[in-house]
């Protein structure tokens, strides 16, 4: 056996865990050589060396502090500041209560911004059904001049207000309300601020209308539509009537005015003065009625 | 011997259902059996006296803990010595972390704070000088032991310092015995080097 050889297997040489053949084998090459004789002696000083070390006594205290540290944890853990401390105690609710504090916080504002949402889209959406709707009535003609750019805007707002109002009055019918938007013309006829506050009142008061289910109607027969018009809103104006809307047929006007029942007599005869008025019954009408009057350009018969 | 061992381990036994049962009392028992070869484990493998008493509180709070988990017929000090052989290791590494390992460990402070230490006193009174130089001795050796990468040092305590067996190291250790043998040997030459190296002719 080479020293490298003998050297490598000297520790086990030691221990006694090695074959008799290789041992035979260490010892044949020990006796002839010096320097693996002299690592032999190494190796035994060192094992010697370590297993010499003193052991070291435990301080006097260890015991009890072990024991002191089991018997906290023995305890079941009802110190407040552990229950504080305790992460799943603590930490695991806390975090469960944020979530939950977020959620109902993020449902909240939902909630408050949700009507919002409805409403600015309501306009958009009746719109949108209004256009085609004017496409398909005949000579639904708009009879105005290009009103005014802010003033169209200022209808337009106004409109939105309308909706909202008659959004949220139930009652008042969506067909009202969609005449009322097909209307931007509004302005034209009437001076804009009454017209705009008309608008404004307009849902209500057909709201009024509508539920008491009374449209009293009048046809007027005139030579001149247009004076008439002029001489029947200036009528009902002094009537203390309210014009709600003024609309144009291809031979005919139609203003729808609001007007206390009681005045309906003078109307007629005053109506009377304008054209001729086919007579309607007016009994049974109490209140505010929707006074729809019709203005018919007389055809020129002779009779 | 081996009768003497059978025994302890019994008692051991005993005790350790004892305590599954909630009995703190005989865990102190088993606190005052086992503590001194936890701490010299966990000395020898750390360097530090402070480092070691930590540990061995902490293993034995973790056994306390953890006793529903041992099985009763293993070895109850194979497991307990296990438990200190890991924290010791975790020890080590939080302490490497902070200072990094020379070879020549002797300057190492660690080596300077044995005012702590109370050694076993010798069965026959050495006179001063002797009994001072064989500190030095055994602060140069515990040195060396220091010196040795962490697999090489725990065999080396485990055998020649602990005298453990080879089947209960491996057990310990979780490693098959012959790799424990060959760690030992290696570890073993490693350590001549060294005593030679800081010692001179040894």
């Amino acid at each position: 056996m080479e020293c490298a050889d003998t050297q490598k297997k000297l520790s086990a040489y030691i221990e006694g865990v090695i074959s008799p053949e290789e041992r035979m084998l260490v010892n044949e090459h020990l006796t002839s050589c010096q320097e693996c004789s002299a690592f032999l002696a190494d190796m035994r000083k060192t094992v010697e060396y370590v297993q010499k070390l003193e052991d070291i006594e435990p301080p006097p205290w260890l015991t009890q502090k072990v024991m002191e540290n089991i018997k906290s944890e023995a305890k079941p853990k009802k110190g407040i500041l552990q229950k504080l401390f305790y992460p799943l105690h603590i930490k695991l609710p806390i975090e469960a209560a944020a979530v939950f504090l977020i959620a109902v916080a993020v449902l909240y504002i939902f909630k408050t911004i949700q009507p919002e949402v409805k409403l600015t889209q309501i306009p958009l959406e009746e719109i949108k059904t209004q256009i085609p709707s004017k496409e398909k009535i005949p000579g639904f003609v708009e009879t105005k001049p290009v009103p005014a750019q802010p003033a169209e805007k200022q209808l337009l707002a106004k409109k939105t207000e309308v909706t909202e109002k008659v959004a949220e009055s139930p009652k008042a019918p969506l067909p009202v309300a969609k005449e009322d938007e097909a209307r931007p013309s509004a302005g034209a006829v009437v001076k804009d601020e009454s017209k705009t506050e008309v608008l404004s009142r307009a849902p209500r008061a057909k709201a009024l209308a509508e539920r008491k289910e009374e449209i009293f109607s009048l046809t007027i027969n005139v030579k001149d539509i247009k004076t008439a018009i002029k001489e029947i809103e200036k009528v009902l104006i002094q009537l203390n009537g309210q014009i709600i809307k003024s609309e144009s047929f291809e031979n005919k006007e139609v203003i729808t005015a609001k007007l206390d029942s009681k005045k309906l007599k003078e109307l007629i005869d005053k109506l009377k003065l304008i054209g001729e008025v086919k007579e309607k019954d007016l009994e049974g009408l109490e209140g505010d009625i929707e006074t729809r009057i019709e203005i018919l350009k007389t055809s020129i018969q002779l009779q | 011997m081996k009768e003497k061992e059978q025994r302890t381990e019994d008692e051991d036994a005993q005790r350790v259902s004892l305590c599954k049962n909630g009995d703190v009392d005989a865990f102190e028992v088993l606190v005052k059996k086992h503590q001194k070869r936890m701490l010299n484990i966990a000395y020898r493998m750390i360097g530090s006296y402070e480092d070691a008493c930590e540990v061995v509180q902490d293993a034995f709070v973790s056994a306390f803990k953890n006793m529903q988990n041992f099985e009763e017929r293993a070895r109850f000090s194979s497991w307990l010595y296990t438990i200190v052989i890991n924290l010791s290791r975790n020890r080590l590494k939080q302490l490497e972390i902070k200072s990094y390992r020379e070879d020549s460990s002797l300057n190492d402070p660690v080596f300077t704070d044995e005012s702590q230490i109370t050694v076993e006193p010798a069965s026959d009174e050495p006179s001063v000088l002797e009994r001072l130089e064989k500190r030095d001795v055994q602060k140069k050796v515990q040195g060396c032991i220091n010196s040795l990468d962490n697999e090489s040092r725990e065999v080396v305590v485990l055998r020649d310092i602990q005298g453990f067996s080879y089947d209960e190291i491996s057990d310990m250790l979780k490693i098959p015995e012959g790799t424990v043998k060959s760690r030992l040997f290696r570890a073993r030459y490693t350590l001549r080097d060294c005593l030679k190296r800081v010692m001179g002719d040894i």
